[in-house]
C-alpha cells in the first residue's frame, strides 16, 4: 500500500513538473530554420458544408511553413459557432491543438487560472527579433494588451482587427423613392419612413401587404439596436465610465440605453417591428429570408451584412426577387445629444491567440503566427488565386469574383479570415482601399464604400485601460449575456405600459447575478491605476 | 407464501460454491456475450464516475480531480453556490414543473391509447393508426421545434394566422410560444404528441400477454365494453404501469435537455430554464464552471436515486413487485 502511494506521489510530482516547467529556449532553431521538422497543430474554423483543410489556401500555409521554417502544420478544425464548447473539451482531454483562439478573453482567463495555458511574456521578450512581422502588423499595443501589470503574465495575444466598422442601419431606398419621401436624417425621420411603410404596406408589397415588416431585429436587441441605443447615450461619458459600465459589449448598461429600448417598445407596440422577432433563435434564417424576399423596410446589423456572401447576399436576393432598383442603402439618422451620428468603434484587437500547456513547440507556433501575420501570407490567403478568385483592375485593385461555395476556392469567411488568423479584415498594402468595394461582387462598389464611410462618421473609439485582471468577469460572460437579452426581449414585447417594469426588474436581477460585480471591481481597479472616481 | 420456499429450493438446487466452475464452463459462451455490454458500463459508465470528485474541488479542468486543491467549505462550495444561485433555484423549480406536468399529462396518454388502439376491431385500420402514431417518435427536437415555429408562432404561424381570419381580428393571437405560461401547455402537448405513440408499444405488448380467455369470462359474465376494460385489460398492465411509473420518478429531477433548449425562445427563458440548461451554460458553453456543473449534476442524481428507491418501496408496500 506504502509503494503504491508513493508511486502515485511520484507521478504527481512529475505531473505537476510538466506543467510548470520553466521556460527554455530552444536549441534546435539554428538560422532561422529547424534542423529537424517540428509539428504543430492549428485550430481552424469550419462554417458550412466547407472542407477549409483541404482547400489551396491550408495548403499554402503548410507548404510556406514547412519551406520557410521546417514546420509541419496540421489544422483541427472545429465548427465556429461550437469553438468555446470544442476548447473546452479539448483542454480538458489535454488534446487542445498547439495554437487556440477564442474571442472571448475571460474564457482564457478561466483556463489559465486552472494551469492550462502558456505565459507567453517569456517568450515573446526570447524570441521577439524572430518575430517581425508580428510585431508589425498587431504592434507593441496588440502583443502586450493583455499583459497583466500586477504579475506580469501574458496569456494571449491580441490579434488585428483592420476594419473596426461595427454597425449601420440600412433602408429600402426603393421603397422610400416609391413614396417621394427623401433618406432619414435624424430619430423622427426614421420613425416616420417606418409608420409610411406600414401605412403603404398594399403600395409596397401588393398581395403581400400582410408581410410588411417596416423594422426587423432579433432577439439579439443589443446587437441589432446598436445605432438606435448608442444615439441615447450622452456624447460627454468619459472613457472611464465607458470602461466600467462597458462590459457588455452590445452597450446597454450605459446611460440613456433604457430610453432607446422604450423607443423600440413603443415601435413595437404600434406594429412598426416585426412581431415575431424573439421566437427565433440565433442562426435562424427566417429573418434573412424576410429581408430576402423583400418584406422588410430596415434594420440594423453588421456595417456590410446586406452585402456578405456573393451570389447568395440579401442585395443580390433582393435584386433577384424585387427588381434591380430594390436595394438595401446605409443611412446615418440616429444622432445624440451632441447632433453627432456617434457610433462605438471596435478597438485595434480582435480575436486572442494563445497557447495551451500541451504546447511544447512554443517557438514553432510563435514562428506560425509572424508567417500568418506576412504581408504576403495575408495577400495570397485573403485574395487567393488570380482569375478564380480575383482579378486585377487597372489601378492594381484586387476585384473578388464569385466563387461556387462547392470549389475548394471558396473563402466561407469574408476577406478569409478563418485563414488569416492573426488579421481581421483586407488588408492589401497599398491596394487596401481600392479593393475594399470590389470584396463584395457582385453588389456595386458604390453602395459597399458608402456603408463604411457610413459606419466609421462619428466614430468614437473607446479607450484600452491595462489593468489587472477582473476576477468578477471569468466565467460569467455568457451567463451575463443570456440574461441580457432575456429582459430586453421580455421589454421590447411588453405592452408600453409595463416597459419600466419590466426593464427595471430585468436590470436588477442581471446586476445581481454578477454585472454590479464586474462594475465595481472594473471601478476599483480603475481608480487604483487612474485615480478616476466613478459614481453610479 | 412462495416467497419464503423461492430462496431454500434455489439454495437445494444450485449449491453455488460447488458448481461454479462447472456452469462457467458449459455456459461460458453467454458470459462471453454479456463480457462487451459489461466493458461497456465499466469504461463508459464507471470509470468516469471517478470525475464525480470535481464537485469537491476547486474549477479545474486541465489536471485530473485528484491532484487539485479541495473547494472552500469542506469541498461543499459548489454546492452551497448552487443553492444560493437565483438561477439554479429557478431551474429547479421549472425542471421539476415541466416533470411533474410531463408526469400527470404525458404519462397516462399511451396508455389511453393503447386501450383505444387495442378496441379497434379492423386489424388494417390499427395497423395503420400504431404506424401514424409512432412516426412523431423518430423526429428529433429540433425538426419539431421547427415545425412548431411554422405552425404556432404569434404572426407568421400557421395556427393563428387561421385563428386571425376565423376570428376576422388581426389582433387576436394566441401566443403559444410567447407567453410563459402558454409555452408550458406547447411543451407539454409537443411532449405527448411525440413520444405517447411509441409509448404505446410496451403496453400493447403486455396487452397480448392477457388471457382472451379472462375475457370471455367476463362477457359471459355480462361485462359491457368498458367493464371488460375496467376488470380485465387495466388489471392486466398493472405490472407494466408500475414499473414504467417507478421508473418514470426516478427521473423526476432529471431534465431533457434538446426538448426544453430547442423549444425555448428568449421570452419564456424563466419557464423554460431547466437544470440541464443551466449546466449547459454554467458548464460548457463558455461559462467553464465546471465543478459547480458536476456538482449540480451530482445532486440531480442523488435526488433521482432517492425517488427511484422511494417509489420501488411503495410499490413493494401496495403489493407489487417493483423493480428491484
Amino acid at each position: 500500500m506504502k509503494r503504491i502511494l508513493a508511486l502515485v506521489l511520484a507521478l504527481a510530482l512529475i505531473a505537476t513538473l510538466g506543467i510548470t516547467s520553466a521556460f527554455a529556449a530552444d536549441e534546435g532553431f539554428v538560422d532561422g530554420k529547424f534542423t529537424e521538422t517540428r509539428h504543430i497543430t492549428v485550430r481552424l474554423f469550419q462554417r458550412g458544408d466547407n472542407v477549409p483543410e483541404t482547400s489551396p489556401f491550408a495548403d499554402y500555409i503548410r507548404k510556406g511553413m514547412l519551406e520557410k521554417y521546417n514546420v509541419e502544420v496540421e489544422f483541427s478544425v472545429c465548427g465556429r459557432w461550437d469553438d468555446e464548447t470544442d476548447l473546452g473539451n479539448l483542454l480538458a482531454a489535454q488534446n487542445a491543438p498547439d495554437v487556440i483562439y477564442t474571442y472571448a478573453y475571460p474564457t482564457i482567463l478561466n483556463y489559465a487560472d486552472m494551469g492550462g495555458i502558456i505565459d507567453l511574456a517569456p517568450y515573446i521578450e526570447e524570441y521577439k527579433d524572430l518575430l517581425p512581422n508580428m510585431f508589425n502588423l498587431l504592434g507593441e499595443e496588440n502583443v502586450y494588451w493583455d499583459k497583466d501589470p500586477e504579475t506580469g503574465k501574458l496569456w494571449a495575444l491580441e490579434t488585428r482587427l483592420v476594419n473596426n466598422a461595427r454597425i449601420n442601419t440600412f433602408i429600402r431606398k426603393d421603397w422610400l423613392d416609391k413614396l417621394n419621401m427623401p433618406l432619414p436624417t435624424n430619430k423622427a425621420e426614421f420613425e416616420a419612413c417606418l409608420i409610411a411603410f406600414r401605412d403603404n404596406a398594399e403600395t409596397l408589397l401588393g398581395a403581400d401587404a400582410a408581410k410588411m415588416v417596416p423594422y426587423s431585429t432579433s432577439q439579439d436587441i443589443g446587437w441589432r439596436n446598436n445605432n438606435l441605443t448608442v444615439s441615447f447615450v450622452p456624447d460627454a461619458i468619459t472613457d472611464e465610465e465607458l470602461y466600467i459600465r462597458g462590459f457588455d459589449d452590445r452597450q446597454q448598461f450605459l446611460p440613456g440605453a433604457k430610453e432607446a429600448m422604450r423607443l423600440l417598445n413603443k415601435w413595437y407596440n404600434e406594429g412598426l417591428v416585426w412581431k415575431d422577432f424573439a421566437l427565433y433563435g440565433s442562426g435562424d434564417t427566417t429573418e434573412d429570408d424576410n429581408l430576402k424576399a423583400g418584406f422588410v423596410g430596415a434594420f440594423q446589423h453588421n456595417y456590410d451584412y446586406p452585402y456578405r456572401n456573393g451570389d447568395d447576399s440579401i442585395e443580390a436576393n433582393l435584386k433577384r426577387n424585387v427588381g434591380p432598383e430594390a436595394e438595401f442603402v446605409a443611412v446615418d439618422c440616429f444622432e445624440n445629444d451632441a447632433g453627432l451620428y456617434r457610433k462605438y468603434l471596435g478597438s485595434t484587437v480582435d480575436r486572442k491567440v494563445c497557447f495551451p500547456t500541451t504546447n511544447d513547440e512554443v517557438l514553432a507556433s510563435l514562428l506560425y503566427l509572424d508567417f500568418i501575420s506576412s504581408p504576403e501570407t495575408i495577400l495570397a490567403l485573403q485574395t487567393g488565386t488570380e482569375g478564380i478568385n480575383h482579378e486585377r483592375m487597372e489601378d492594381g485593385a484586387y476585384k473578388m469574383l464569385v466563387v461556387d461555395p462547392t470549389d475548394p476556392n471558396y473563402q466561407a469567411s469574408l476577406n478569409n479570415i478563418d485563414f488569416t488568423m492573426t488579421c481581421n479584415g483586407q488588408y492589401l498594402g497599398e491596394y487596401t482601399e481600392a479593393s475594399f468595394a470590389y470584396g463584395y461582387a457582385p453588389v456595386d462598389p458604390e453602395v459597399v464604400l458608402n456603408a463604411l464611410k457610413v459606419a466609421k462618421n462619428d466614430g468614437r473609439v473607446p479607450k484600452h485601460f491595462s489593468l489587472p485582471a477582473i476576477e468578477a468577469e471569468v466565467g460569467i460572460g455568457s451567463t451575463l449575456s443570456e440574461e441580457r437579452d432575456k429582459f430586453l426581449n421580455q421589454a421590447v414585447t411588453a405592452p408600453v405600459e409595463e416597459f419600466d417594469a419590466v426593464y427595471d426588474a430585468g436590470v436588477a436581477n442581471y446586476m445581481a447575478i454578477g454585472g454590479e460585480a464586474i462594475m465595481n471591481e472594473r471601478a476599483e481597479k480603475i481608480e487604483a491605476a487612474t485615480g478616476y472616481k466613478f459614481e453610479k | 407464501m412462495s416467497q419464503v420456499q423461492q430462496p431454500s429450493l434455489s439454495r437445494e438446487i444450485h449449491r453455488p460454491r460447488t458448481n461454479w466452475n462447472t456452469y462457467l464452463k458449459r455456459y461460458w459462451t453467454l458470459y462471453l456475450l454479456l463480457a462487451l455490454p459489461i466493458a461497456f458500463f465499466v469504461i463508459f459508465r464507471y470509470i468516469p464516475m471517478a470525475y464525480i470528485l470535481m464537485a469537491f474541488k476547486k474549477n479545474n479542468i486541465i489536471q485530473p480531480p485528484w491532484f487539485v486543491a479541495w473547494a472552500k467549505n469542506n469541498g461543499f462550495e459548489w454546492f452551497i453556490k448552487a443553492f444560493k444561485d437565483q438561477l439554479f433555484l429557478r431551474s429547479l423549480e421549472n425542471t421539476i414543473k415541466l416533470n411533474l406536468l410531463d408526469l400527470i399529462c404525458g404519462f397516462p396518454a399511451p396508455i389511453l391509447m393503447a386501450l383505444v388502439l387495442n378496441e379497434l376491431a379492423f386489424k388494417k385500420f390499427k395497423r395503420f393508426t400504431q404506424t401514424v402514431l409512432y412516426l412523431p417518435h423518430f423526429l428529433s427536437w429540433i425538426i419539431i421545434s421547427s415545425l412548431a415555429l411554422r405552425l404556432l408562432a404569434d404572426n407568421d404561424g400557421l395556427v393563428n394566422i387561421l385563428y386571425k381570419n376565423a376570428t376576422g381580428n388581426k389582433d387576436a393571437v394566441i401566443p403559444f410560444l410567447s407567453s410563459p405560461n402558454w409555452w408550458v401547455g406547447s411543451y407539454i402537448g409537443l411532449g405527448i404528441w411525440k413520444e405517447a405513440g411509441w409509448g404505446t408499444i410496451i403496453y400493447l405488448a403486455a396487452l397480448t400477454g392477457i388471457s382472451p380467455e379472462l375475457y370471455e369470462a367476463a362477457a359471459v359474465d355480462g361485462a359491457g365494453r368498458f367493464r371488460r376494460i375496467w376488470h380485465v385489460t387495466l388489471p392486466g398492465l398493472r405490472p407494466t404501469i408500475i414499473v414504467l411509473l417507478i421508473m418514470r420518478l426516478g427521473y423526476i429531477l432529471g431534465s431533457e435537455f434538446d426538448r426544453p433548449l430547442a423549444l425555448s425562445n428568449k421570452l419564456v427563458t424563466d419557464a423554460s430554464t431547466v437544470i440541464s440548461i443551466y449546466v449547459y451554460q454554467k458548464g460548457i458553453n463558455g461559462g467553464g464552471q465546471f465543478s459547480l456543473t458536476t456538482a449540480v449534476g451530482l445532486f440531480q442524481s442523488v435526488v433521482g436515486v432517492l425517488f427511484l428507491f422511494g417509489a420501488n418501496f411503495l410499490a413493494k408496500r401496495f403489493g407489487e413487485r417493483g423493480i428491484m
